[in-house]
């Protein structure tokens, strides 16, 4: 499944230097690209199901919001194959408090215990000799529910009648959310403010302000492998083998809810197939931990793709904003309300609203702000991580305000955002000063590649055209921990251990590049281990764009240590300063003294053995200064940050709406493009599902139901709904501290798609929409609205 | 979901018997649909006869006046065959953008308008052609014109103990031209949110415009009205319009409201008759 290594170099000869050795900044494919492409790659479904393995099925609320008065098992018990039914109640009586997890909140039971909380909820758990059976004995059950009036939407939420959890409990997790402990009568889990001046009294004194409402729905995540968790007990350790981004996480979690301690926890990965984030945090991993340890049997649990809709989505977002300018054009004031429709679990939506809501003003020099975002939960699917972090639903509402305001004041969107947007050494509103976030770059050369001041084609009377450009601006997590271990074999091949999860990202790859480039070897001979608790060291998550910068320093720092290593070796062989040593291709060196030695003669040197290996261990952490307590500023929020921009040329049909793409040009900052191949397939990747959401992506809810939970109703582009013309640009302004310069990129283009797109329909056909996604009859009712005088100018 | 059985008869007389004899029961061809509809739990039934070893049913053959698609041709035959691109082009154009290429060279053409789903493209070319029917049945065979085969929402003529063995296409009128729309509202994968047939046939001065529209009412609807020799291309398209906006009734959903898709309706019935048109006066 890895492509075929060219057999090892001779020791010493000098044949090795004109090879190819894919380091930094090199083009390499994927190591396991065709085996992904072909399907030999064992996933974590793929593993065989010993004898003796339960099939768990599972039965879901069909009540929104309603307390569980019973639940009937006995139809279950009494089909053949069934081997035990276990109800919310049940774990409880064994694990108390500890069956209520989540990474904010402990708010999330891997089943329901008193109350059922949205419509798709775990309330009982089927174990089964088969999975056909435990699917159909999970339908037998019968719960009896008493409804409590429910909370649909932000709306309901707010209103303060009805309450999804009765008091809030923050998890030990984040101890800046400890004073919520206890809070009751509210849905609001969490605000975040940003105070910069004094917004009000500057909008009042503004020349000119713009105002929207923004609303950028829930979408679901649609990785091609659904989420499938195993867990057994061994020797009195709980293992489980599971589709997960966040291993150390979960083994915590495991740890916490069994009260067992991490080393009798180990959480095995595979490669995933596509995540986007929805393989993170509390998924199927507590229930199948729980179940495993309660019955001590092996479980296992496969999501259908229609379990997947009900397990997590991206959050519906409403923002109320505005921007202020004064009578020569500067952006005096911002004000944004900032609302997360977290659903029944809060998730990490209380991180998502305070990492979003501060970067809500948008990357421009303002004079003041007043930021208020806010976490709030309703009787719907729970929402969490999605690629973008939530960041791309405010840059729908600051890049709608910026493209109105340049429009009022009959300006180009394209200059007026470049005049106002964040230089080098800047101070983002939110306190922080910017570095290594190229936005002028990002926006000049998406706008050239679309030919921005190329006249617009006149259209047909159908058909009329536009252009649209948009940037965004998102925070990488910080504060987070990456550690890396390194064994260098003998033989002049490594093996990296790190628990970043490969999920079709290339982080394996990247991995061995950074290595390669530090030790002077082909980085096709450095194997990365798949993240397993038990051998590979903790790792915050795998997320948000985070791991090229932290995992990849901890990667450089530890391939850093295997090259002192290495020339202490050397130097204690031949009695000579390790510092006049000297690593190339061909191994240590001593120019002067004419002394070479090849790193397997050294290694076996050293200890006298074939096959031996050479360990060293790194950690980085990056760090922050938290938010401050009355203002949510601060001089350091982030350890860098990432700079995209967008520019599309489209046409929309004025008979039907629909829309087309021209040319869509996305640009990120990277710092450095670790491989330049896997950077513009990111670029590209995150913009197609950017197009998702902006076109036709999006969860539909009829009283908290949802209505599209099937492929054949819930919408993804195919390659059909791809732009005629798609132009990824790499920008490299290098980070002072980043590996070689980088940082991430799983996100940049994801944020500025859907704003581009609708500032080119307000340019194609002069109608402003805030409402995505931009379907065809939402583009129609208005045109139309705008036709009707009576209508026009809303 | 249980497994539900599967029989497997080798002649059209055992399948037959079987579709008699049992109780629920359905014909399997490329299983498209009945695969995503059990998956979903839409679909419950027990007995599934699968008539893939059944000789004959795959064969596509052309006469001087028709061609005969047999009931298990993929609608991707259908589509690339250059018989039938050559002797009904409406026909080739309509399965072609059925679903995608992946589907069409699974589904069946037999099991497509056995479906009876009023959103299907197929029909809506057959309706125009004035498409047969073939069904056997332990006690025979009849025949059914198409036009008459979609009797309501989701339902066919079909009968117990029935299965479609074939459907016979007329060519299409020589001198004939004519052109298939489809519009859909979300990706260009999606099924259609409105479609549109159209065949147009010159007579004597003057021209028979037939028209299937799909998606737009709860069956596929025929419709046919005759382009007067007075009558420019616009009176063409508003008499056209006239007339499916009689007959549209569209149902809404996730893909839109049935006002949003009766403006798509007409829109396909307006480029599908000006292609038409257009088409004709070139020749």
């Amino acid at each position: 499944m890895t492509e075929v290594l060219p057999d090892a170099q001779p020791a010493g000869t000098r044949q090795a230097e004109t090879e190819p050795r894919y380091g930094v900044g090199e083009r390499r494919k994927r190591f396991d690209a065709l085996g992904r492409v072909r399907g030999t790659i064992r996933y974590t479904g793929d593993e065989a199901n010993p004898p003796g393995t339960a099939f768990v099925g599972v039965h879901r609320s069909t009540a929104p919001h309603a307390r569980i008065v019973a639940v009937h098992t006995e139809d279950a018990l009494a089909i053949e194959g069934v081997l035990a039914v276990v109800t919310g109640r049940d774990l409880h009586e064994v694990l108390g408090d500890r069956i209520y997890t989540g990474p904010a909140f402990a708010d999330q039971p891997c089943l329901a215990v008193d109350k059922t909380r949205f419509v798709g909820e775990a309330i009982a758990a089927v174990l089964a000799t088969d999975p056909d059976i435990a699917r159909a004995a999970a339908d037998e059950i019968a719960v009896e529910y008493e409804e409590l009036p429910p909370v649909y939407d932000i709306d309901d939420a707010l209103r303060g009648e009805a309450f999804v959890h009765e008091e809030l409990r923050p998890s030990s997790v984040f101890a800046d959310l400890a004073h919520l402990h206890g809070v009751r009568g509210t849905n609001v889990n969490y605000e975040y403010r940003q105070i910069l001046g004094d917004a009000a009294a500057e909008r009042e004194r503004a020349a000119t302000t713009v105002s929207a409402t923004t609303w950028a729905p829930p979408t679901h995540h649609v990785p091609i492998e659904l989420p499938s968790t195993s867990a057994w007990v061994d020797s009195g350790r709980l293992e489980m083998l599971s589709t997960t981004q966040t291993p150390s996480y979960v083994r915590q979690t495991v740890s916490d809810l069994l009260d067992i301690p991490l080393s009798r926890v180990r959480i095995m990965t595979r490669p995933l197939g596509g995540s986007f984030g929805c393989k993170m945090y509390d998924r199927l991993e507590p229930l199948a931990a729980a179940l495993a340890w309660t019955t001590g049997r092996r479980v296992r649990i496969d999501a259908t793709r229609e379990d997947a809709f009900l397990l997590t989505t991206r959050h519906g977002a409403r923002v109320t904003g505005s921007m202020s300018a004064d009578a020569d054009g500067n952006i005096v004031a911002v004000t944004s309300d900032v609302r997360y429709d977290t659903g029944a679990f809060a998730d990490v939506g209380p991180r998502i609203a305070a990492k979003s809501g501060l970067v809500a003003p948008g990357p421009y020099r303002i004079a003041a702000v007043d930021v208020r975002s806010r976490c709030i939960y309703t009787n719907k699917v729970s929402a969490g991580p999605f690629r973008g972090f939530g960041v791309p639903q405010v840059t729908w509402s600051h890049e709608t305000l910026i493209d109105e305001l340049a429009r009022e004041l009959g300006e180009d969107p394209y200059r007026f955002r470049r005049r106002h947007l964040l230089r080098e050494g800047d101070i983002a509103t939110v306190g922080t000063k910017m570095h290594s976030a190229d936005f002028l770059t990002c926006i000049d050369e998406v706008t050239k590649a679309v030919g921005w001041d190329d006249p617009t084609p006149r259209g047909d009377g159908r058909w009329v055209h536009g252009k649209g450009v948009a940037v965004g601006m998102k925070a990488v997590l910080t504060p987070t921990i990456a550690n890396a271990t390194l064994n260098l074999n003998q033989d002049g091949s490594a093996t990296l251990l790190i628990s970043t999860v490969d999920m079709g990202q290339g982080s394996d790859t990247i991995m061995s590049q950074i290595v390669g480039e530090v030790l002077c070897l082909d980085s096709r001979r450095i194997h990365v281990v798949r993240a397993d608790t038990d051998a590979t060291p903790y790792d915050t998550i795998t997320a948000g764009s985070r791991s090229t910068y932290h995992t990849g320093n901890a990667v450089r720092l530890v391939a850093e240590a295997m090259r002192s290593k290495l020339l202490g070796f050397a130097a204690e062989r031949w009695g000579v300063p390790a510092d006049e040593l000297v690593l190339d291709a061909q191994g240590v060196v001593h120019e002067a003294k004419e002394l070479r030695d090849s790193l397997p003669d050294l290694v076996r040197a050293k200890f006298g053995a074939r096959g031996a290996t050479v360990t060293t261990a790194e950690n980085f952490t990056s760090w922050w200064v938290p938010y401050d307590h009355d203002t949510g500023l601060s001089e350091k929020v982030t350890e860098h940050w990432f700079a995209g921009a967008a520019a599309v040329r489209l046409a929309v049909d004025t008979w039907t709406g629909r829309i087309r793409t021209q040319h869509l040009a996305i640009a990120g900052d990277v710092g450095r493009a670790i491989n330049p191949t896997l950077v513009e397939q990111q670029l590209t990747g995150a913009a197609i599902m950017g197009i998702g959401h902006t076109l036709f992506d999006e969860m539909v809810f009829d009283q908290g139901q949802i209505t599209n939970a099937t492929m054949l109703d819930y919408q993804l582009p195919s390659i059909k709904d791809l732009p005629e013309k798609l132009t990824p640009v790499i920008v490299e302004s290098a980070h002072r501290d980043g590996p070689f310069g980088a940082k991430g990129v799983g996100e940049t283009t994801i944020l500025p798609i859907a704003p581009a797109y609708a500032g080119a329909v307000r340019d194609a056909c002069g109608v402003r929409i805030t409402t995505l996604p931009l379907t065809p009859e939402r583009v129609l009712n208005h045109l139309a609205d705008a036709a009707d005088p009576g209508k026009a100018g809303r | 979901m249980s497994a539900g059985r599967v029989h497997r008869p080798e002649t059209l007389e055992e399948a037959t018997a079987l579709l008699g004899e049992l109780d629920d029961v359905m014909v399997y061809g490329g299983g498209t649909a009945i695969q995503i509809l059990r998956k979903q739990g839409l679909l419950f039934t027990e007995d599934y006869v699968d008539i893939a070893g059944i000789p004959g049913l795959r064969d596509l053959t052309v006469t001087d006046d028709d061609i005969t698609i047999g009931t298990l041709v993929p609608l991707r035959r259908v589509e690339t065959d250059p018989r039938t691109r050559r002797l009904v082009p409406v026909a080739a154009a309509a399965y072609g953008q059925a679903a995608n290429p992946r589907v069409r060279n699974t589904a069946s053409a037999g099991g497509n308008i056995a479906h009876g789903d009023y959103r299907l493209d197929p029909p809506t070319a057959l309706v125009v052609l004035d498409a047969t029917v073939h069904l056997a049945s332990a006690a025979g065979s009849r025949e059914v014109a198409v036009r008459e085969f979609f009797t309501d929402f989701q339902e066919t003529d079909v009968r117990h103990g029935e299965m479609i063995t074939a459907i016979t296409v007329p060519r299409q009128p020589d001198g004939s031209r004519s052109s298939f729309v489809k519009m859909r509202s979300l990706s260009e994968n999606d099924w259609p949110c409105a479609s549109a047939a159209v065949l147009a046939v010159p007579e004597d001065g003057f021209v028979e415009i037939r028209m299937g529209l799909g998606a737009v009412a709860p069956t596929t609807v025929y419709l046919a009205f005759d382009v007067t020799p007075d009558m420019d291309e616009q009176q063409a398209v508003e008499a056209a319009l006239d007339i499916a906006d009689s007959v549209m009734d569209p149902i809404a959903d996730i893909r839109g409201s049935a006002s949003y898709k009766a403006r798509l309706g007409r829109v396909a019935v307006e480029q599908a008759v000006r292609s038409s048109l257009k088409e004709l006066s070139r020749d």
